[in-house]
C-alpha cells in the first residue's frame, strides 16, 4: 500500500488556482452529465477531454495510475460481467442455455465502463487539484456550520497521524507474536481487534486533548467568527462555472426536450 | 445602593460598558474532538487494515468503526462518523465517485446498528441485532447503487464481498465495542 493519503499535489495550474468552491460545483454537473449520455461514442470524447483536464493539470502518470486502480479493476469486471445480464437486441453472438451474450449487450458493458471512468477522473481531478484545506474553507463558505467544517478538518489534519499509529502498533503487535497473514479468516479478523483497541484509546485519549485545547482557544466564544484566508470568487472564477453549468445543460435540453440521441 | 451581581456570562455588557459579543451556537468541543476522532479512526482504518483472502479478493475492516462508533458512542456518532469517514476514504483512495454512495450506505448502517443496538439497556444480542440490521441497510444500499451505476452482473459479484465484509467488520466492532468499554469503565463486566 502507497504511503500517501493525500491525492493533492501543489501545483500553479489553472484548475489549482480555480476557486474550490466552483470546483465542487463543476465536478457535480459533469458527474451528472456522464450520468445523462448513454451513447459510447460521446462517452469517450467526455472520457478524452476529462485525461486532457488531467494534463491541463499536470498530474504525474504514475501518481494517476496509482489512484485509478480500483476503477481500472472495477472496469474490467464491468466489462466481463454485464453481457451476461443483458441479452438485448441482435446480433447474437453466441449462446448457450440461458446465457445469451448479443452485441448491443457487450456495447452496454464498454459503455457502462467508460461512464465509471469518467465519473472516477472527474472526481480524481477534484481531489488532486484542491488541498484538503481549501475543501474544507468552500464546504464552509456554502453553508457548511462552523463547528461540523472544524470537526471535518481536524479529520484530515490527523489522517496521517493515525495511519502512522495503526503501522506501528500492527509492528509491535507482531514483536509480540501476532501472525497477521496465517491462520483461518476468524483468527485473523480477531487478530485486528489486538490491534484496533489500543488505536481506539490513543484516539480516545486524543480526543481529550484536542476537547481541552479548543476550549482554550475559545472555541464558539463568538457568533460572527473571521478567518484567516477567505475565498474570493475572481471573474475566471465566475466564467468557468459558466461554463460548467453550460456543458451540462446544453447536453441535457437537448437530450431531454429536443430528443437528440445522446 | 444595592448592586446585584449575576453570573458574568449572562450579562449583555462587559465592566466597561461594552457590548459583549454574542456566543456561537456550536455543539460542543469534546463532540467536535470526539466526532472528528471517530470519524479519523473510520477512515484510517478503512484506508490501511484489510484481510487478504487466500484467493485474490480482499475484505476491509472499516466496517468495524462504523459499529463500534454505534455502539459505544450512540447513533449520531455512528451514522456520522462512520458515513462520513468511509466516505473520506473512498475519497482517498480514488473511487470519489462512489463517495454519496457509501455516505448513504454506511451511514444508515450507523445509524439502525446504533438505534438497535443501544435499545434494551445494551445487551449483547441487541448490538447482534443491530449489526444484522445495519449490515442488511448497507449490503442493500451497495447492491441497489451497484446495480445503478455498474450492471448487475457486477452488483451480483460484489454481493458476497459485501455481506463477508459486514460479518467480519460487525463481529471485530463487537468485541472492540466491549473492551472498551471495560476500558472505559462503563461495562458490566468485572476487569
Amino acid at each position: 500500500m502507497s504511503g500517501f493519503v493525500d491525492l493533492y499535489t501543489a501545483s500553479g495550474t489553472i484548475l489549482h488556482r480555480m476557486d474550490p468552491r466552483v470546483k465542487i460545483v463543476s465536478v457535480v454537473f459533469l458527474s451528472l452529465l456522464a450520468i445523462i449520455i448513454t451513447e459510447l461514442v460521446y462517452l469517450l470524447i467526455l472520457a478524452a477531454a476529462l485525461a486532457g483536464l488531467i494534463f491541463i493539470g499536470r498530474a504525474s502518470l504514475s501518481k494517476t495510475l496509482i489512484a485509478l486502480r480500483y476503477v481500472l479493476r472495477v472496469m474490467v469486471l464491468i466489462i466481463i460481467l454485464w453481457p451476461f445480464f443483458d441479452p438485448h437486441g441482435t446480433p447474437v453472438l453466441f449462446e448457450f442455455g440461458l446465457i445469451k451474450i448479443t452485441l448491443p449487450g457487450i456495447l452496454g458493458g464498454l459503455e457502462t465502463a467508460v461512464r465509471v471512468f469518467c465519473l472516477a477522473v472527474v472526481w480524481y481531478i477534484l481531489m488532486f487539484t484542491t488541498s484538503q484545506g481549501d475543501l474544507v474553507r468552500a464546504l464552509v463558505k456554502m453553508g457548511l456550520r462552523f463547528d461540523f467544517g472544524l470537526s471535518l478538518s481536524i479529520s484530515l489534519r490527523f489522517l496521517p497521524t493515525f495511519t502512522a499509529t495503526v503501522e506501528s502498533i500492527k509492528d509491535a503487535q507482531r514483536a509480540r507474536g501476532m501472525e497477521l497473514d496465517k491462520g483461518s479468516l476468524k483468527k485473523r479478523a480477531m487478530n485486528y481487534v489486538s490491534v484496533l483497541v489500543p488505536t481506539i484509546i490513543m484516539a480516545l485519549k486524543t480526543a481529550d486533548t484536542l476537547s481541552l485545547a479548543l476550549q482554550s482557544r475559545a472555541y464558539g466564544a463568538r457568533a460572527d467568527r473571521t478567518y484567516l484566508r477567505e475565498l474570493w470568487m475572481r471573474p475566471v472564477d465566475y466564467l468557468a462555472l459558466c461554463i460548467s453549468i453550460a456543458i451540462f445543460a446544453i447536453p441535457a435540453t437537448a437530450k431531454y426536450i429536443f430528443s437528440v440521441p445522446l | 445602593m444595592l448592586v446585584v451581581m449575576s453570573s458574568a456570562s449572562m450579562e449583555s455588557r462587559t465592566a466597561d460598558g461594552e457590548a459583549r459579543p454574542r456566543p456561537a451556537k456550536f455543539v460542543s468541543p469534546k463532540t467536535v474532538a470526539l466526532y472528528a476522532v471517530l470519524t479519523v479512526l473510520a477512515t484510517a482504518i478503512t484506508m490501511t487494515l484489510v484481510i487478504p483472502l487466500p484467493n485474490r479478493g480482499y475484505f476491509n475492516v472499516g466496517d468495524s468503526m462504523v459499529f463500534f462508533a454505534a455502539f459505544a458512542f450512540g447513533w449520531r456518532a455512528g451514522m456520522i462518523c462512520g458515513g462520513i469517514g468511509s466516505a473520506a476514504a473512498d475519497l482517498l483512495l480514488g473511487y470519489g465517485f462512489f463517495a454519496p454512495i457509501t455516505l448513504v450506505a454506511k451511514g444508515t448502517e450507523g445509524f439502525v446498528s446504533g438505534v438497535l443496538g443501544g435499545a434494551w439497556k445494551n445487551a449483547t444480542w441487541a448490538k447482534v441485532l443491530g449489526i444484522w440490521a445495519g449490515g442488511i441497510c448497507m449490503v442493500t444500499t451497495y447492491f441497489v447503487a451497484e446495480w445503478i451505476f455498474f450492471g448487475l452482473g457486477y452488483a451480483l459479484f460484489e454481493l458476497p464481498w459485501n455481506a463477508g465484509q459486514v460479518l467480519i467488520g460487525g463481529l471485530i466492532g463487537l468485541s472492540l465495542a466491549q473492551a472498551v468499554a471495560v476500558y472505559r469503565g462503563t461495562s458490566s463486566r468485572a476487569v
